[in-house]
């Protein structure tokens, strides 16, 4: 790829546009729940991966629907069927109808992961610190490409052929819409200072369920709608 | 926060050091390193502990200022539990600011728990019970509200206010057991026993008696004049007369004392201030000589009458007079009554108040030293001698799942 270096690294252009995050709702904390890690949205419900537990609640009454007793570290995609979970440095696909683990693969970052999205048949796996996001092979872990950012990623999710991520850097953090083919940031959206943004997933409409790390509050962001 | 990290987080919740190390062991960026030395400080390896939380302190980011806060307040609560006392306070008080900005309360009340503690540590009593009565308690976790009134019960224990320590002491049961920590619950059982040991023996007009510390602050408080072995000094209720630097003139007092309502032959009070067998003429003028002192100082509390065999001690007011000493006798009581207001003394200090050499205070001093029962800050000329905390420190309250957070 011959991207110049500033792009490589996910700069942000001048024209990236800037707004603040419009929180729409706000879940949780839910009893006995410590942290959000990972969120996901099969269609109907959102996923919360909570450490020792996965849970899945009614985003219309904010009541817990299932609860699946699954250790969950990080991100938490679903590809219509599975869930996956990353737990440790594993990656676990999980059969959200008996909780059982279908199969298992080594998660790109070897435990450095953070957020995950499925998409265009491939996981797209974010690694906070290392500040990318990989592209994997859902059967094997083979990592297919790697995009760079800026930030400290955090979840990632695909919606209408974009691509999101949230970034988690001390006490700032955001939503932004990045070219996945060369990491460019196109859009942010800021949370409000000391609100960070710990898993994410869009509902594929007007919404990203966002995680809130400790406060274990999972958030409704509203998603722009176009330019 | 990635995946491993917050499994180790989630074990070290959990109780489990081990399990955390196992998944961050080879792992060298910030929150691994914290995390380490986290799970190092409850495994009881402290100097290692130290030296992973610097590490990922200095590898926080300059955005990433909470994270690293919150490793200067672990590592000043492991330095707390090392009883290494050279850090600075600043850059503790700094955290705590950091974490008060970010709205971090629970942390930033750690942080200035621990600089109280700190402070009890080193013998300011006084400046502990200013820090302490300047936190802000409101909803924090159950657990750092047991350390905070555990803290307090210290202090009121050191200043012999045995009904505010009493009341700290249930409010630190009631958190801990909230908290359900049971090293806390024991550490409040521990050091709540302090109310109910004998802290010292009482003699009036010949009579002795053992006394808890709630009946040496109800002597305290009835008006009797009490001569003070314990703490060296004169008192009636808050008036209070040191004389731990004038060990002749606290001899004289205490003799006239015993002696109560009595008066004290001359020659007795010779014997027993200056330390000699070998009565001559310049004795009695030295005796006249320093009876006058005595007068002098003891003059707001009691008069000092002559009788025609020698003096007698007469309290103003009606009031009785009780002489207060070690509950057992020997160079060593005396020493852990002196040490038992909590304050930092210099071996020279004690020395001069017991009317010992340095040389048999230090022997004493490292014997006690050896058995637990003192301890000492500093070196050389500045070493300075202490009681141990009554209230011990456990080192399991540090920050686990926050600090696994950028």
């Amino acid at each position: 790829m011959n991207q110049s270096k500033a792009e490589r690294i996910g700069k942000t252009p001048a024209a990236a546009r800037v707004r603040a995050a419009e929180i729409v709702r706000e879940y949780g904390p839910f009893a006995g729940i410590g942290a959000i890690h990972g969120v996901s949205h099969d269609g109907k419900r959102v996923w919360a991966a909570t450490g020792s537990k996965l849970l899945a609640f009614d985003p219309e009454s904010g009541r817990i629907a299932r609860t699946l007793d699954r250790s969950g570290d990080a991100g938490t995609a679903f590809d219509g069927t599975h869930l996956y979970q990353i737990a440790e440095a594993r990656i676990d696909k999980i059969d959200p109808a008996t909780g059982d683990i279908v199969a298992s693969i080594p998660a790109p970052g070897h435990g450095a992961d953070s957020g995950m999205a499925w998409a265009e048949g491939s996981l797209w796996v974010g690694q906070y610190r290392e500040r990318k996001i990989h592209q994997i092979d859902p059967e094997t872990g083979a990592v297919l490409r790697t995009i760079e950012s800026n930030r400290f990623v955090t979840g990632v999710t695909w919606v209408d052929g974009e691509l999101w991520h949230g970034t988690w850097e001390g006490d700032a953090s955001d939503i932004r819409r990045i070219n996945p083919e060369s990491g460019t940031v196109l859009e942010r959206l800021e949370m409000p200072p000391g609100v960070g943004v710990s898993g994410m997933e869009s509902d594929g409409a007007a919404l990203f369920y966002c995680g809130g790390g400790p406060s274990g509050k999972v958030r409704a962001v509203r998603r722009p709608s176009g330019e | 926060m990635d995946s491993l990290i917050a499994a180790a987080a989630r074990a070290l919740v959990t109780g489990d050091p081990l399990g955390a190390l196992k998944r961050v062991a080879l792992r060298e960026d910030p929150p691994a390193l914290a995390l380490r030395g986290i799970a190092m400080a409850q495994l009881g390896e402290h100097a290692r502990a130290r030296d992973l939380l610097r590490r990922a302190a200095r590898g926080f980011g300059a955005h990433e200022e909470r994270a690293r806060a919150r490793c200067v307040v672990a590592e000043a609560e492991v330095a707390l539990a090392m009883r290494d006392l050279r850090g600075s306070p600043r850059t503790l008080a700094v955290a705590a600011l950091t974490l008060e900005a970010r709205a971090d309360r629970a942390n930033a009340l750690h942080a200035r728990l621990i600089g109280a503690r700190r402070l009890l540590l080193l013998g300011h009593v006084d400046e502990a019970a200013t820090a302490l009565s300047s936190l802000d308690t409101q909803g924090a976790p159950p657990s750092l509200l047991a350390v905070a009134e555990l803290a307090a019960a210290e202090v009121a224990l050191r200043l012999l206010n045995t009904a505010v320590a009493r009341a700290a002491f249930a409010r630190a049961r009631e958190a801990a057991e909230h908290a359900r920590v049971p090293s806390l619950l024991a550490e409040v059982a521990e050091a709540r026993a302090a109310l109910d040991r004998p802290a010292a023996r009482s003699i009036q007009a010949g009579q002795e008696k053992l006394l808890r510390l709630d009946e040496v602050e109800a002597l305290h408080a009835s008006g009797a004049l009490v001569i003070d072995g314990c703490r060296r000094g004169l008192r009636v209720g808050s008036n209070w007369l040191p004389l731990a630097r004038r060990p002749l003139l606290f001899a004289l007092a205490r003799a006239l004392a015993e002696a109560w309502p009595g008066d004290v032959d001359r020659n007795l009070l010779i014997t027993r201030a200056f330390s000699t067998r070998h009565l001559d003429e310049t004795h009695r003028a030295r005796l006249r000589v320093e009876i006058g002192r005595l007068r002098a100082i003891a003059a707001p509390l009691a008069r000092i009458e002559a009788s025609a065999r020698g003096f007698a001690l007469r309290p103003l007011g009606n009031h009785a007079v009780v002489v207060l000493l070690p509950p057992i006798e020997g160079d060593q009581a005396s020493l852990l009554a002196l040490l038992a207001d909590g304050m930092a003394w210099s071996t020279s200090a004690l020395a001069l108040a017991l009317g010992d050499s340095q040389r048999t205070v230090q022997r004493a001093l490292v014997e006690l030293e050896a058995e637990g029962r003192v301890r000492s800050i500093g070196l050389a000329r500045s070493q300075r001698w202490l009681s141990p905390p009554l209230t011990g420190f456990t080192t399991n309250l540090l920050l686990p799942a926050a600090l696994a957070l950028a």
